[in-house]
């Protein structure tokens, strides 16, 4: 055994691409997940699934989704708020625009590195929401709201695991067996 | 490598950013037609009723856990709850021989003087079933929409007081706005000495606040605040509000006055929607006189 690895994956590492049906019913079971009554206390910390599991198959399947499956998800979400129509449209079509900028760097990444790669996105979507309802005279913000972005950043690691696992992912090949 | 006529060699489409900026256009124009012109409530009605039953499917399992629950109530609940019913229901009997005899005057006066009579609202029950997840609006959602009759500016109350005022109707749910949400107001009249004024919320649960009150102005901690009638929306005699504090003016010449909301805003689960007044009690006057019939 030299240790040397294939540059290319083979093997049991070939992993099938993500088909459609898989990444539409993980999305619609994230947004069922978020459509559930939550109680009123924990409504806050509530982190936003949809856009969790949208990004990860942005940086995972992104011949499968796209900019139009963000616009519809975000149009689904606002309604669900009732709050502005659009406003939760326009921040995952912003996120999703800058995962799949970002996708080719992302990929090689494992998740934790990915976490601190997208705190910045998932902490600026629930920024970006309270700033646009402030500016469109939506009344006083409950600025609270962006510990739900805090709570996404920590999931973000679990989520990714077991998408990994659903999507039947292998692992990085870890960089200690490479080096 | 299998053949696939489908696949171009030169990719046809647009680039990201493009699409990325058509997007943020369409985007856009939604928030500046729903926040500026209320445009699109057909879109919005649409989609909620389409997304009503699967909201119902996904709160069903919770409401069987909570019937479940509350099965197993124990006999010493039931008994308190039971001893307080009949107390509240004896209390009500004797306000309820009070006010047929009080209806009866104030009809008979206003008969006397020639007034409107008093409007009738019939009230339909409803149940909160979801509040919005929102950092903005007080908001809760209610089993009953455009199909059960309802429309949007028809005011929300419970066994206690004002809860607040459906904002959209949408087919199956309605969206009621609390009554302490910042952007929601009612007309009351202190019932201690007949002062009208405007009460606001302040989008906490518990506060309710009186903004531009006059420096001199009679109001009082303690004092009960009742809907006034005079907006044509929310019927007269409703309570709202108990003041908590008056504040002098500080920085401003307006005074402040804090209440307490009276109906269960944000604890209840079933609340009866009221159906508003036909006409304003207080038409506007009409610009020129009407010639007199000639005799």
């Amino acid at each position: 055994m030299n240790g040397a690895r294939p540059l290319l994956p083979q093997g049991s590492e070939l992993a099938a691409p993500p088909n459609r049906a898989k990444v539409m019913v993980t999305l619609f079971t994230a947004l069922c997940i978020t459509l559930l009554p939550w109680a009123d206390g924990l409504r806050w910390l509530l982190p936003d699934l949809t856009l969790m599991v949208l990004l990860y198959w942005c940086i995972h399947a992104p011949r499968l989704v796209g900019l139009g499956i963000a616009f519809a998800l975000g149009l689904v979400t606002d309604v669900t708020h009732g709050l502005l129509l659009g406003l939760d449209a326009l921040a995952y079509c912003g996120a999703a625009f800058v995962t799949l900028s970002l996708q080719k760097r992302l990929e090689g990444f494992d998740a934790p590195r990915q976490t601190l790669q997208l705190a910045l996105l998932l902490l600026g979507k629930e920024a970006l929401v309270l700033t646009l309802g402030l500016a469109f005279g939506r009344g006083e913000a409950d600025w609270r709201y962006l510990s739900a972005g805090l709570v996404a950043i920590l999931l973000w690691w679990p989520l990714a695991m077991l998408l990994d696992r659903i999507s039947g992912r292998p692992a990085l090949p870890d960089k200690a067996a490479v080096e | 490598m299998p053949h696939t006529p489908q696949a171009p060699l030169f990719v046809r489409e647009m680039g990201l950013p493009s699409r990325f900026a058509l997007y943020v256009l369409v985007c856009l124009l939604l928030l500046a037609l729903d926040a500026r012109y209320s445009a699109l409530a057909w879109l919005r009605g649409g989609l909620n009723a389409a997304l009503h039953p699967m909201q119902r499917v996904l709160a069903a399992p919770w409401e069987w856990s909570q019937d479940v629950a509350g099965f197993f109530i124990t006999h010493g609940e039931l008994k308190r709850d039971n001893d307080h019913l009949r107390e509240e229901r004896d209390h009500m009997r004797i306000t309820q021989q009070d006010r047929q005899t009080l209806l009866a005057e104030n009809n008979n006066l206003r008969q006397l003087l020639a007034l409107p009579a008093r409007p009738d609202t019939a009230p339909r029950v409803a149940e909160i079933v979801q509040t919005v997840p929102s950092p903005f609006a007080r908001k809760v959602i209610i089993n009953r929409g455009q199909v059960h009759g309802l429309a949007a500016g028809w005011p929300v109350v419970d066994a206690a007081g004002l809860v607040g005022q459906v904002t959209r109707s949408y087919p199956l749910t309605s969206e009621v706005t609390l009554l302490t949400d910042r952007d929601q107001g009612a007309p009351v009249q202190n019932l201690r000495n007949g002062l009208r004024l405007i009460v606001s919320g302040t989008g906490s649960d518990k506060w309710l606040e009186v903004r531009f009150l006059d420096m001199h102005a009679d109001i009082k901690e303690g004092d009960l605040l009742y809907t006034s009638g005079i907006d044509g929306t929310y019927p007269a005699g409703i309570p709202v509000a108990q003041v908590v504090k008056t504040e002098p003016p500080r920085n401003t010449p307006f005074a402040r006055a804090y209440c307490r909301p009276l109906g269960g805003v944000g604890r209840y689960r079933h609340v009866a929607v009221l159906k508003p007044l036909e006409q304003a009690p207080t038409p506007a006057p009409a610009p020129a006189p009407a010639p007199a019939p000639k005799p």
